[in-house]
C-alpha cells in the first residue's frame, strides 16, 4: 500500500494532462475524462497545494457522477490524497463510503488498514511529544523549585 | 513509477475482466477469490510484490496490475513506462479480450521496446471443462507472441496451472539479459585498453 500511497507523478505527464484540461476549460466543456486524468495526477503531485486542487477535482467529479463505478473510483482517489496530505481522518471516511458501495472491495480494505496503522504510530509519536513537553515542563519547574531551595537555604 | 526495491518491474495489462488480479492473487497469495468474492474490477492499478529464487540468486519482482477499464487507459500508460515485463493477458473464452491484447502489445512496440512480452491466455480451466467455450485458438496466441518475440502461456488462477511458470520465467530472462549486458560492457573495457598508448599524449609525441 505504501507504494501505492506515495508513487509520485511525473512533472511532465502532470503538464500534459494539465494542457488538456486548461485547452478543454477555455473552450468552456471539460470532458469527465480529462478532469479525472487530470485530478489523479494532481493528488500524485510533489506539491501539496496541486493534491488539494486534485481532492477538489474529484469531489467535483463525484457530485456529478452518474453510476456506483465512477463514484467509487472517485472516492478511491479523494481517500489517496487525504492520506498524501495526512489528514487520515477524512481519508477513512471516502474509504469507508467505498463500503457502501462494494463492502469486500480488497484496494479500499487495504487502504483502510493502512490509514488506521498510520493513525495509530501518528498517535504514538504525538504521545511521545506531549510527553517530552510534559517532562521538560516538569523539568523547568524541578529547576525553578531547587533554585528557589538553593536561595532559600542561603539567606 | 517503480515502486520500493525491486529488480523487475513487470505490468499486468489487457481488457477488464480477463482476470489480472486473480493471476496476481494466485502468484503472490496462492489462493483463488473468484468463488467467494463477487467480481470487482480494480481502481486504477494495485501493486504487490514477490522475491523468487533462480541459480541461488533472490530476485524482487515488483508487479503493476493495471486496470482493464477504458477509463484508465491513460494511467495504464504511465505504469508501463520502464517495465522490463509485461504480461499481456487475454481470457481464452471471450474474443474480443484478444483484440485488446494485440492493442496493448501494439503501444510496448511502439514506446517500450525494452519490455519483454509475454502472453497469457487466462481462465484455462473453464476450456478445460468446456472445450467448445474456446475463442482464441493456441495458434493465434502463439503466432501472436511469436510476433513479438515473446511467448504464449495459457494458465488458470483458480487450479494454478502455469502460473508460477510464467514469473520464473521472466526472472531468468532477467537475469540473462543482465548477465548478457554485464558481457558487453566488459567487451567495452577491453576494447579501450587494446591501445593505450594511442589515445595518450598525442601533441608530446
Amino acid at each position: 500500500m505504501d507504494t501505492i500511497v506515495k508513487e509520485n507523478i511525473d512533472p511532465k505527464d502532470l503538464k500534459s494532462f494539465e494542457v488538456l484540461y486548461i485547452e478543454q476549460q477555455r473552450r468552456g466543456y471539460v470532458s469527465e475524462k480529462t478532469q479525472f486524468d487530470y485530478a489523479w495526477c494532481l493528488v500524485r503531485s510533489r506539491y501539496i497545494s496541486d493534491m488539494h486542487k486534485g481532492i477538489e477535482l474529484l469531489k467535483d467529479l463525484l457530485r456529478s457522477a452518474k453510476d456506483d463505478l465512477s463514484k467509487r473510483d472517485y472516492l478511491y482517489y479523494i481517500a489517496i490524497g487525504f492520506v498524501r496530505i495526512k489528514e487520515y481522518e477524512s481519508a477513512l471516511e471516502y474509504t469507508e463510503a467505498i463500503q457502501k458501495i462494494e463492502p469486500e472491495n480488497k484496494q479500499a480494505k487495504e487502504l483502510q488498514s493502512y490509514i488506521k496503522q498510520k493513525l495509530k504510530s501518528d498517535g504514538l509519536i504525538g504521545m511521545a511529544i506531549v510527553g517530552g513537553a510534559a517532562l521538560a515542563v516538569g523539568g523547568i519547574i524541578g529547576a525553578t523549585v531547587a533554585a528557589m531551595r538553593k536561595k532559600k537555604s542561603n539567606q | 513509477m517503480s515502486g520500493g526495491k525491486v529488480d523487475i518491474k513487470v505490468v499486468l495489462l489487457g481488457k477488464a475482466y480477463a482476470g489480472k488480479t486473480s493471476l496476481v492473487e494466485r502468484y503472490i497469495h496462492n489462493r483463488f477469490l473468484g468463488e467467494t468474492v463477487p467480481y470487482q474490477n480494480t481502481i486504477g492499478a494495485a501493486f504487490g510484490a514477490k522475491t523468487v529464487t533462480v541459480n541461488n540468486q533472490n530476485v524482487v519482482i515488483g508487479i503493476w496490475d493495471t486496470a482493464g477499464s477504458e477509463r484508465y487507459e491513460a494511467m495504464s500508460r504511465i505504469y508501463y513506462r520502464g517495465a522490463k515485463a509485461a504480461i499481456v493477458c487475454y481470457d481464452l473464452t471471450d474474443k474480443s479480450s484478444f483484440d485488446r491484447a494485440r492493442f496493448w502489445i501494439g503501444e510496448l512496440q511502439k514506446y517500450e521496446q525494452g519490455c519483454q512480452i509475454y502472453l497469457c491466455g487466462t481462465k484455462f480451466d473453464i476450456i478445460e471443462d468446456n472445450p467448445d467455450l474456446r475463442t482464441v485458438s493456441e495458434r493465434d496466441a502463439h503466432a501472436l507472441a511469436l510476433d513479438v518475440r515473446g511467448e504464449n502461456y495459457e494458465t488458470s488462477s483458480k487450479t494454478g496451472k502455469d502460473i508460477d511458470k510464467i514469473f520464473t520465467k521472466i526472472a531468468v530472462d532477467y537475469l540473462a539479459s543482465k548477465t548478457a549486458h554485464k558481457n558487453e560492457v566488459d567487451a567495452d573495457i577491453v576494447e579501450l585498453r587494446k591501445h593505450p598508448k594511442k589515445h595518450l599524449c598525442q601533441g608530446c609525441s
